[in-house]
């Protein structure tokens, strides 16, 4: 069974590995890693990138986590006070304080004309607007940005996680289509760790040689046809002829992957609690899938969407919890129910916190992993009592930046946080200046 | 010295027959000298520039663009200023006759060795057009799969902006292999046509809603069974079945389903779950409905937590509807229907509901395979937590809609309707391959059944498609493969094919076939390369004259935004369509074609930026009243291009861009404008009464819109926007250093005196004396393109004024300063108001015509208008004159134009 409406979000020749597909069962065992093939692939795409380019031989790898929790969290007891570095932690800042170093975080900006309450959750990383109006069509996903251009050095161009959700998601492809989260993390451990057959090995590299032998076909015709056009013209068809050779490395790339030997992972294959109400667990669980995704290298790009809304009466050893999440969330200020509230939000900065520190744990190089691991935590809900999307409550974690701050924008006329995402993107070593309505790059934010 | 030694140096280029130096003409040598060089020389720089020091190389674009604008200043006589020496009328004339000459033979030279047009590929519009007309499948949805095209001289169809990435050849190759894959779904499933009807009682999306439950307890998202304005609490809650069934025809086709709310799109929806599109394709589609009222005091009921399956019920509530007290609507209700197939919402049709049940037939429309239909009573409520309250609640009750049944005839065949497989397969027959088998490829389909989503929201969900495996069955691989090949390349290739050409992709069929893959694996591989190849993606213009083919291609690509149809293509082959009576006759043939609605639609999405109307979010503090309303946003968008596309076809004069005495309008947009006695949700040809401010593109409230940005209005911005777009002066952007006015919400000052300072400083004033006037006159219209004589604003100490929005949310907001919508032209003369500065505009009607004729050379060449352009632009409009510049006479001469006939 497919999840794909038209247009369909296969693009057989070319994102044959863009995500992990649920349908995709794979067995053997794993080998041993052996030298990264890419190396000698890299010179290539390396052609017009600076040194900085996250392609280039010997570049720093860069990477990115988005976490968006749709309901969100409790205003007034996540956004501290005081701006800048001195700011005061709020009570849920508490718990991330050991990291206070590690962190920014951000008030007063939102998605620019992203509105309509719940439907905002598929916007979170896409800022595409009105998400709830009759018209409304998604574009694509920071993820996904990030895939597509630095997708090929790594195994998976990107890892779409989800928690408590079969359908919604947080990362677009470019045609305006979701990929399916991937909710079991056994699945995923296995296909980021268990070396497929040969025959699925197979069939995989005919289609990307297919691919390349389409474009060596046009590449041809483009090298022909410039022989007869003026020098302005030239210079179009050579950026055509250009743009398919990039492409080709690309499948090139891809193609070795397909060949090489897994990584090799001493953790045990993760257990997925059964039931949706151990939502928490689910959140754990995920979080350290993808924190032993980046340490592996497998990917560099995951999303992870928590499906708060579809989460029921959570349970939560020695805690009494007696509503649904999302009849929670409605609380109208109710005391009894903002008093649950807050027992989920603290476990989720307590998870959060446990992520950040994990991350810091392991080195890579001269570094942590966390200094190379942008962590963005978020909401489409800057209240879910209210149903308002503006007031988005975010934290980026880690991924050297100079953290320790509170960037404080107008919580009246919001700041656009899509500027964060440039950020993001340009940390990644891409050349990017916009992203979706962004205006320029995150206010106050600086590489470390 | 030094300064004389350069002005002789420079002018002595400047009247040269050629770049290297013949001697200059003796009047133009010290003119510059004489009448510029005191303010703009090495020391004073006046407004950055030293004609001392400036060369004459105009082979550098910055360089002859800088000339130009000498030539414009002194053209305009804005200089030398007035208090400084002028130069006598014959001087003047001779110097610029002088310069133009130079810098026209300069340009002309380069014209003619590259063209004006750089080379360029199809943008996504056109991507996505040409592959529904090759194919014949108007359903197909390509251009959102595409990057956005950059933009140039403001449209998206100039060479030097349509970059490539590898990013584009992902896309290229995804959407054709998308096409190529939609044509065989499209021949896999045939069903017959037939005429069903979906009771509403049938579907379970609206039945599931008769009853709350934690998740949706506001009675006004419920809906509830209804047989005329009879209520059925015992339908409502179960006690008897929710239809009398086909066993009695005569009341099931009574039996309704009624709502008071329009759409949360993605929250809760009045889908019809029964229906799904079985294929891609054309059908006819419509409902039977009425309108009802409903009478206030109903109970919700309150649910402690989700584990409370039958709640309590809350006191009779004023504030929401009783589905037990149902009586005969009191008006009519407008309906947009909208497709729905998960990812995606197209608006198809509209029609009015009526007290009298009566059938609304929305025609003909295109549908994708798993589409169902929404029929949106688009005036109702739209509501939004956290504040559930009807704003059409009265102490009289609420209007409501019901519906009996949806009837869909289709799919509907015709010769067209198989065109596309036979262009890729010809007869070979296409069959399903059994599971496992290997080489066939994979469909996406509609599944064949019943298949609903049960249990709490049952019907929310849309059951996606299926896959299934095919393949095409040929005896004779090659031989198939040749001639399938040849003939597809002719096809979709807008030029003669050469020689050989086919070869290239034949080859690719061999390696593929080589490397194991299946004939039809194989095909579309090839089939990918063919549309993905630049001899398909890109336009073959050479150098000089266009070729007839080239001629063919510009000429549909301008008015169809698509590829060339048979008829083109035949007086392409012949030659014919190179003489001027044919190309007249073609030219009026594709305008009077309904696919010209793709050149009205793309021209202005990028001319005046309508592409851009959902861009900006009407302020929920100021102006709650207009968020959410789809349906006026729609009919302002409607009113444009219906507006345009009137005088293109009926080929009235420009100055109808300016003021004209009709508009398009339906009954929303009409009481946004305050004109009486135009209702319904049909758009059409209004005339204005006397004294409207409304009338021309400037007072449109799409235009009104884009100029706005949901919270307030600059008259920098619509006066730079109104200047530029309609009056076709193009205004430098603002020193660096200077901070945009941002208009004061509370209303102590108005954005008029904020601006003051702008005619107070010489160097601000020389461009905004130009640019602020329209935004002053259009300062009576607010960021909706609404009427207003006072500002609206917010403040803590003044008493509010109260609004409810669609959404049911209060608002409040004061009165605030009065509008001053006067000012003067550049020229002294003043205007109090929006009628009056349209009038005096109306005197300016050759250079609204020239304007316009210059965007459409833009847009129908791919290339700016360039200095030694203007003759021609100029001889475009003279020769529009005789039909007072008449839309269609301007796009007539275009075509005609050394502009349009050359690269």
């Amino acid at each position: 069974m497919s999840h794909s409406p038209q247009p369909s979000p296969r693009v057989p020749f070319v994102s044959t590995r863009r995500a992990l597909s649920r349908r995709r069962f794979l067995q053997g065992t794993g080998i041993a890693l052996s030298l990264p093939f890419l190396e000698s692939m890299l010179p290539t795409f390396a052609r017009a990138a600076s040194s900085s380019s996250p392609l280039a031989p010997g570049a720093k790898p860069r990477r990115m986590l988005g976490i968006c929790n749709n309901l969100g969290l409790l205003p007034d007891l996540f956004f501290p006070t005081g701006k800048g570095r001195d700011y005061q932690p709020s009570p849920y800042l508490h718990l991330l304080q050991q990291h206070r170093q590690d962190f920014s975080v951000f008030s007063g900006v939102s998605h620019p004309n992203v509105d309509g309450g719940h439907p905002a959750d598929i916007c979170f990383l896409t800022a595409a607007p009105h998400p709830g109006s009759s018209s409304f069509r998604n574009t694509i996903s920071l993820d996904q940005h990030i895939a597509e251009r630095i997708g090929i050095l790594t195994r998976f161009p990107s890892l779409t996680l989800g928690v408590n959700t079969r359908t919604r998601s947080l990362s677009w492809t470019g045609t305006g289509v979701a990929i399916p989260p991937e909710d079991k993390a056994a699945d995923v451990f296995k296909q980021l760790f268990i070396q497929g057959t040969p025959a699925q090995v197979e069939a995989q590299i005919r289609k990307l040689d297919t691919g390349r032998s389409i474009l060596d076909t046009i590449a041809g015709q483009a090298k022909e046809l410039e022989r007869s056009v003026t020098a302005r013209d030239r210079d179009r068809l050579d950026q055509y002829f250009t743009s398919v050779r990039d492409l080709e490395n690309r499948l090139q790339a891809s193609r070795g992957w397909e060949k090489k030997p897994k990584p090799v992972v001493k953790a045990a294959v993760p257990v997925d609690p059964a039931s949706s109400a151990a939502y928490m667990e689910k959140v754990k669980v995920m979080y350290d899938l993808a924190r032993l995704a980046f340490e592996t290298d497998s990917t560099r790009s995951i999303t992870l969407m928590l499906d708060s809304v579809s989460t029921p009466v959570l349970e939560i050893p020695d805690t009494k919890i007696t509503d649904g999440y999302h009849n929670l969330s409605h609380h109208g200020k109710s005391t009894e129910k903002r008093s649950q509230l807050k027992t989920i939000d603290e476990l989720h900065m307590k998870l959060l916190a446990d992520l950040i520190g994990n991350l810091k744990a392991v080195r890579e190089g001269e570094e942590s992993l966390l200094d190379r691991t942008m962590v963005l935590y978020g909401s489409n809900f800057g209240d879910a009592n209210q149903h308002t999307c503006f007031n988005m409550p975010t934290i980026l974690a880690g991924g050297g930046f100079k953290h320790g701050q509170h960037l404080g924008f107008d919580t009246a006329q919001n700041y656009p946080l899509p500027n964060l995402f440039v950020s993001m993107l340009q940390r990644m070593g891409l050349e990017e200046d916009r992203f979706a309505s962004s205006t320029g790059t995150m206010r106050g934010l600086e590489l470390a | 010295m030094k300064r004389a030694a350069c002005v002789a140096l420079a002018l002595a280029h400047f009247a040269a027959a050629s770049l290297f130096g013949a001697p200059a003409a003796p009047l133009t040598t010290d003119f510059t000298e004489k009448y510029c060089a005191k303010c703009h020389n090495d020391i004073d720089k006046e407004a950055g520039l030293d004609l001392t020091t400036l060369a004459f190389t105009p082979g550098d674009p910055a360089n002859f663009q800088t000339w130009v604008k000498v030539h414009d200043r002194l053209q305009a006589g804005e200089m030398p200023p007035k208090e400084k020496a002028r130069p006598e009328g014959t001087e003047t004339t001779r110097f610029l006759q002088s310069l133009a000459t130079t810098l026209t033979k300069q340009e002309q030279e380069t014209i003619a060795r590259e063209g004006r047009a750089t080379r360029r590929r199809l943008n996504g519009y056109e991507y996505e057009n040409t592959l529904r007309d090759l194919f014949n499948a108007p359903w197909l949805q390509i251009k959102g799969q595409f990057p956005d095209d950059g933009e140039a001289h403001r449209f998206n169809k100039i060479g030097d902006a349509l970059d490539v990435s590898h990013v584009h050849m992902a896309r290229y190759m995804g959407a054709a292999d998308y096409a190529i894959r939609q044509i065989l779904s499209g021949q896999l499933e045939r069903p017959p046509t037939t005429t069903q009807r979906y009771y509403a009682r049938d579907q379970r999306t609206l039945t599931s809603k008769f009853t709350p439950n934690s998740f949706n307890s506001s009675p006004d998202r419920m809906t509830y069974p209804v047989i005329g304005s009879t209520a059925q609490p015992d339908v409502r809650f179960g006690r008897v079945p929710l239809t009398v069934g086909d066993a009695d025809p005569k009341n099931r086709d009574l039996e309704a389903v009624g709502w008071v709310s329009s759409n949360y799109v993605t929250g809760f929806t009045y889908r019809w779950d029964g229906f799904r599109a079985p294929v891609a394709g054309r059908y006819r589609i419509r409902f039977n409905g009425y309108t009802l009222w409903a009478a206030p005091g109903g109970v919700a009921m309150r649910f402690a937590n989700e584990r409370d399956k039958t709640g309590t019920p809350r006191p009779p509530n004023p504030n929401v509807p009783n589905y037990d007290r149902i009586s005969p609507g009191k008006r009519d209700e407008p309906v947009t229907v909208y497709t729905r197939n998960g990812i995606m919402n197209r608006r198809v049709g509209e029609f009015d509901l009526t007290p009298e049940a009566a059938v609304h037939d929305i025609g003909e429309v295109w549908l994708l395979a798993n589409e169902t239909l929404v029929p949106d009573a688009s005036r109702l409520y739209r509501s939004r937590p956290s504040n559930f309250r009807n704003p059409h609640m009265t102490p009289e009750g609420a209007p409501s809609v019901a519906f009996r049944w949806m009837e869909v005839e289709g799919p509907l065949y015709d010769e067209t309707s198989t065109a596309g497989y036979r262009l890729l397969f010809g007869d070979l027959p296409l069959r399903k391959v059994p599971d496992g088998k290997v080489g066939g490829v994979t469909l996406s389909v509609v599944a064949r059944g019943e298949r609903r989503d049960g249990g709490r929201n049952a019907g929310q969900r849309i059951v996606p498609l299926e896959d299934v495996a095919v393949e095409v069955v040929s005896k004779n691989p090659r031989r198939d493969a040749e001639r399938l090949l040849t003939a597809l390349v002719a096809r979709a290739y807008r030029r003669p094919v050469k020689a050989g050409e086919v070869t290239r992709f034949l080859a690719l069929f061999d390696d593929r076939t080589k490397a194991g893959l299946s004939f039809t694996e194989a095909m579309i591989a090839s089939y990918t390369a063919v549309l993905a190849s630049p001899g398909f993606v890109f336009l073959d213009e050479k150098p000089g004259r266009l070729d007839t083919y080239a001629l063919a291609t510009r000429l549909s690509l301008f008015l169809w935004n698509s590829e060339p149809d048979a008829r083109l293509r035949t007086l392409a082959a012949s030659g014919e369509l190179r003489r001027p009576e044919v190309l007249r006759a073609e030219t009026e043939r594709l305008l009077a074609d309904p696919k010209a609605r793709r050149f009205v639609d793309a021209f202005l999405d990028y001319w005046i930026d309508l592409r851009k109307i959902e861009d900006t979010t009407p302020s929920t503090t100021l102006y709650n009243d207009y968020y959410l309303d789809d349906a006026l946003t729609e009919a302002a968008l409607a009113e444009t291009q219906l507006f345009f596309a009137a005088l293109l076809r009926d080929n009235l004069p420009a100055r109808n861009l300016v003021q004209s005495d009709f508009t398009f309008l339906n009954g929303r947009l009409a009481s946004h404008y305050d004109i009486p006695g135009v209702s319904g949700a049909a758009m059409r040809r209004v005339a204005l009464p006397d004294g409207s401010p409304r009338g021309g593109l400037m007072t449109q409230a799409s235009v009104l819109k884009v100029t706005a940005n949901g919270t307030t209005t600059s008259p920098v911005l619509r006066g730079k926007w109104i200047v530029e777009r309609i009056l076709g002066h193009e205004i430098p952007p603002p020193p660096v250093a200077v901070p945009a006015v941002e208009p004061d919400i509370r209303g102590a000052v108005t954005i008029r005196q904020q601006l003051a300072k702008h005619s107070a400083d010489a160097s601000c004033a020389a461009c905004h004396r130009k640019m602020d006037p329209p935004g002053f006159a259009l300062e009576s219209f607010d960021v909706m393109g609404a009427w207003r004589d006072r500002y609206r604003g917010v403040s803590p100490d003044k008493p509010g004024e109260k609004g409810l929005g669609k959404n049911g949310h209060p608002f409040e907001w004061h009165y605030g300063l009065p509008v001053d919508s006067a000012g003067e032209l550049p020229d002294g003369r003043p205007f109090a108001n929006v009628r009056e500065f349209k009038q005096l505009i109306l005197g300016s009607e050759t250079q609204v015509a020239g304007n316009l004729a210059r965007q459409l050379a833009i847009y129908a060449t791919g290339a700016p208008v360039r200095f030694s352009d203007r003759p021609q632009i100029d001889a475009i409009v003279k020769a529009a004159q005789p039909q007072a510049y008449g839309v269609r006479s301007l796009v007539l001469a275009l075509v005609q134009s050394d502009l349009f006939l050359t690269k």
